[in-house]
């Protein structure tokens, strides 16, 4: 117990601060408490007899009764109605990589020396390999194991088949789901785009029914799992009684580039292999076995900046080669777009304590003194779990800073990084299986997804969860989760 | 060093069409170092060349690449230094001028970069392909790369994967010598096709680490006579002989044998084995067509007793034999085989203690090297055994080497000739004559 000076302001100041957010988060039962007391207090004084001659001075009949209780029902029954259906996440499966897919960093540098001449481009591969947060254990569809990489669309439809089919599988494993019980298919896939869709393959595998409804989103970026998980919940609200299928990937094979543009070397190095598949449901029997429940989905979207637009952009370079171009400005245009979702999800998630320090300072800041910092909502308290999209070193420190988050808060989102690098949209879901695999997951967790694409996109997805998780759970963590946390040094020496 | 496309003029009946790929442990080795003892420093400028042939079939057919590969992962936890990369001590810090000329020693990082495998194809039948006895067809069939001039990345083994136009397929096995011996580097083979046929291998054996230092001679000592002092080498580990060196293997049948050890029965030190006579009637063959001139040969063994039972270890024994006198092209084979079983010279310890940069193989004189304890048909890939293998090396210098393996069927042997190219024709000749059952 810290004792004199210093400290015993700040320890003052921190249980000044509880006293402030349980008086204003539960102002409505402290209102309540002493109303409610003074009119049991009243009915009390008045005795029984008072109450029965008060009743019967009301002279209700028969249909006043019976249109009272018609009203009630009846406006019981449009509330009930008008809910949106919940939307239940029954569970997910994560695409584990065999070891033949392995590359460390020494093979990688030795691929890169080998396919191209260039010391520069080799020597810069070199330091942002070092400094990027990724392991020893992340790993590239066979193709790119070839010197130079295979890059052929035979390879990439393998590759799709593999981690899709593989991930879909384990899912059915987990939750029993039959083939003909998937209403809805939504695979979201950014590079890869062929023709019969991913989503078509898919359903040509499973056989899937005839009446399905099918959605292939391309192109839409890293975030493009969270856009998917909206447009399954929008569906499942159109269709009562329904599952969605959502499928989470990244073909990383037609996607190596082999040009010399340093803005566009960076893919190379952090993209990987990954795949995820989630089960959603609205049926109300699934409520019992489900592990969460959506809550909100927030998707912001800065394309109408010009900055914004540009800023993770697909372009070819001088010799010809398509790569994708990530501007310098990525991480302020990322700062920008969060504060942006930010200010939408706020309202929804925080405790009214939190939003109405953050409403004071705004207007202090407007009225009395314009140099006052802005608020930071303390996000803490609205949610027990983070999963940042594992983009980069980068995103994740500037989100920690944003957020002010602990490093516990974002260890899942580093602990992914370094296992599996970057696996575009499906990372969130490597995340949230990193949470479930330590035993930090607790009925009525609430968990804040975000993640970030090109567009310049920001989506956020929260969950709670129903059902406390067990350990082991069968994800593709089981067999190293034991090695982590692990200290990610902030170079690694090649 | 870019990898184009396949695109230049491919000479009928010639391999083609390579790609290559790397293949990695399947578990993160983390923060190792293997260190090289003296002996192994001592091998660092030979290759081995190993080709296993496999006869086409269903069996043969069944082996895509990806199901060769795949037991590669975890044969590599097992041996993780070959997976590794050759590097350099770090500089003592705030050395004095003296030492900023000697090279540092070089020791084994194992960093997990991994093995090259190449995939080639050839427009040739597989025994079309045997039976033209082409001199240094194993350099087609084994990548042929050596260690340099880019130390950091290049790796210490190639395999070669060749399909031939029958369905047969050749394994090529492109071996540093520093990183193990003959021995060694069979055993490590052979449990790469164990994992492959389902079956659990032995336990590999890496420990007690080299211990770097052993007892070092004086700087200024010369060379042991059975090696010669080359360099000082810097990063491409490779003394390109003035001439160019090819490999050549013919069969000594079991009736040759037979004759050869009927030609030393009565006399009083009838002790040598099918080693020394083969060996020897190669001596005796290369110094006629070199006209004398070859009085000593270096010879390279694998004595079963002298190993100590590490997985990766340089430990044949080197020593040299001095002809008595005549010149060997004018002698009994039967007299110089008996040379070689009781006049071989140790000097084993002092060409690992020796400092310099040696050549072991072809430096100093021929070197004649005893397979024969080593079991190369034990290669078996589900079940298929193979129908011919042969060794070579690489970077052995001017003076050439013999090595002498079991064959087929145990009974034979075959030679593999280490020569200048110009040499072998005069050899073939040379050894018509002998290699005929009188």
């Amino acid at each position: 117990m810290p004792t004199g000076g210093v400290f015993s302001g700040s320890v003052n100041l921190k249980y000044v601060k509880l006293g402030y957010q349980y008086l204003v988060n539960h102002f409505l039962t402290l209102l309540l408490v002493p109303v409610m007391a003074a009119t049991a207090l009243e009915l009390a004084r008045l005795g029984p007899g008072e109450l029965l001659s008060l009743w019967r001075s009301l002279e209700l009949d028969l249909v006043h009764i019976l249109c009272s209780a018609f009203l009630v029902v009846f406006v019981g029954t449009v509330y009930v109605m008008s809910r949106p259906r919940p939307v239940y996440l029954v569970d997910y499966a994560c695409y584990k990589p065999p070891a033949s897919c392995r590359v460390p960093f020494a093979t990688f540098m030795e691929h890169t020396r080998l396919i191209s001449d260039d010391d520069k481009r080799v020597r810069f591969q070199t330091r942002i390999l070092e400094r990027s947060g990724l392991g020893e254990d992340t790993c590239l569809p066979p193709a790119n194991h070839y010197i130079p990489p295979n890059p052929s669309m035979e390879a990439s439809r393998a590759e799709a088949q593999v981690v899709i089919f593989s991930a879909i599988d384990d899912l059915v494993r987990r939750t029993g789901l039959k083939p003909k019980d998937i209403d809805i298919l939504v695979v979201n896939c950014s590079l890869f785009s062929p023709t019969p869709s991913l989503s078509a393959m898919i359903i040509n595998k499973y056989k899937l029914r005839s009446n399905i409804r099918s959605f292939n989103l391309s192109g839409m970026g890293c975030s493009a799992g969270l856009i998917s998980i909206d447009l399954a919940r929008d569906m499942l609200q159109v269709h009562p009684n329904s599952n969605a299928l959502v499928v989470s990937t990244e073909i990383i094979t037609p996607n190596f580039y082999q040009g010399s543009r340093r803005d566009m070397l960076l893919p190379n190095c952090l993209f990987r292999m990954g795949a995820a598949a989630i089960l959603l449901s609205n049926r109300r029997r699934e409520a019992r076995r489900a592990k969460y429940r959506l809550v909100h989905v927030v998707r912001t979207h800065k394309g109408a900046d010009d900055r914004a637009y540009r800023c993770v952009y697909q372009e070819e370079d001088d010799q010809g080669f398509s790569g994708i171009s990530l501007s310098k400005e990525l991480m302020a245009i990322a700062g920008d777009a969060l504060k942006s979702n930010i200010t939408t999800i706020g309202p929804l998630v925080l405790p009214m304590s939190e939003q109405l320090l953050f409403f004071f300072r705004l207007v202090g800041r407007k009225l009395i003194n314009k140099t006052w910092k802005p608020y930071i909502p303390d996000f803490k308290l609205a949610f027990e779990h983070f999963c940042i999209h594992a983009g980069g070193r980068a995103v994740i420190d500037e989100l920690q800073k944003n957020l002010q988050l602990s490093p516990r808060h974002v260890e899942a989102s580093r602990m992914t990084l370094h296992r599996f690098g970057n696996t575009s949209s499906s990372s969130l879901w490597y995340e949230l299986a990193y949470i479930e695999a330590k035993g930090r997951m607790r009925r009525g967790d609430r968990v804040w997804q975000i993640g970030f694409g090109s567009g310049f996109k920001c989506n956020s997805a929260v969950w709670k969860c129903l059902r406390s998780i067990k350990t082991p759970t069968n994800g593709p963590w089981d067999d190293c989760i034991h090695r982590y946390p692990v200290d990610v040094p902030e170079v690694v020496k090649l | 060093m870019v990898f184009e496309q396949e695109q230049e003029e491919v000479a009928p009946g010639a391999v083609h069409g390579h790609r290559l790929s790397t293949v990695v442990p399947s578990s993160v080795t983390g923060e190792v170092d293997y260190a090289l003892a003296d002996a192994d420093l001592a091998f660092k400028l030979h290759y081995l060349r190993g080709v296993y042939y496999y006869p086409p079939g269903d069996v043969a057919r069944g082996l895509a690449t990806k199901v060769l590969k795949d037991p590669m992962f975890p044969w590599l936890d097992d041996y993780f230094p070959v997976a590794g990369r050759v590097r350099r001590a770090e500089q003592e810090a705030a050395g004095g001028e003296g030492d900023a000329g000697a090279p540092r020693r070089p020791y084994i990082k194992c960093n997990d970069c991994g093995v090259r495998i190449v995939e080639a194809k050839c427009d040739r039948d597989m025994d079309e392909w045997l039976r033209d006895d082409a001199p240094d067809r194993l350099r087609q069939l084994c990548y042929d790369k050596v260690l340099g001039p880019e130390l950091f990345f290049s790796p210490l083994l190639y395999v070669q994967i060749t399909i031939f136009k029958c369905g047969g397929l050749a394994l090529g096995f492109s071996w540093a010598h520093l990183i193990g011996d003959v021995p060694s580097a069979v055993t490590c083979f052979n449990k790469w096709a164990q994992i492959l046929s389902g079956k659990k291998p032995e336990d590999t054996v890496l420990t007690p680490l080299n211990k770097p230092v052993q007892g070092q001679s004086p700087e200024g000592v010369t060379a042991p006579r059975s090696v010669k002092q080359v360099g000082p080498i810097e990063d491409h580990w490779l003394v390109s002989a003035g001439r160019d060196m090819a490999c050549y293997s013919f069969h000594v049948s079991d009736e040759v044998l037979k004759k050869l050890q009927q030609q030393q029965k009565g006399r009083h030190d009838a002790a040598a084995g099918t080693f020394e006579l083969v060996s020897a009637l190669a001596w005796q063959t290369v110094a006629k067509i070199r006209g004398g001139d070859v009085d000593t040969v270096t010879v390279v063994r694998t004595g079963a007793a002298a190993r100590s039972g590490k997985s990766l270890a340089n430990e044949m024994t080197v020593g040299y034999v001095a002809s008595a006198g005549s010149s060997p092209a004018k002698t009994d084979v039967a007299e110089l085989a008996a040379l070689l079983a009781k006049n071989v010279v140790d000097e084993t310890a002092a060409v690992a203690a020796f400092q310099g940069d040696v050549l072991v193989y072809g430096g100093a004189n021929l070197t004649l090297v005893d397979m024969e304890q080593v079991d190369v048909y034990a290669l078996e890939i589900k079940g298929l055994r193979p129908v011919h293998v042969e060794y070579g090396m690489d970077g052995v210098g001017e003076e050439g080497a013999v090595l002498v393996q079991p064959d087929a069927d145990g009974r034979g042997r075959l030679v593999t000739v280490v020569l200048p190219r110009d040499e072998i024709d005069s050899l073939r000749a040379a050894l018509g004559t002998a290699l005929q059952v009188a």
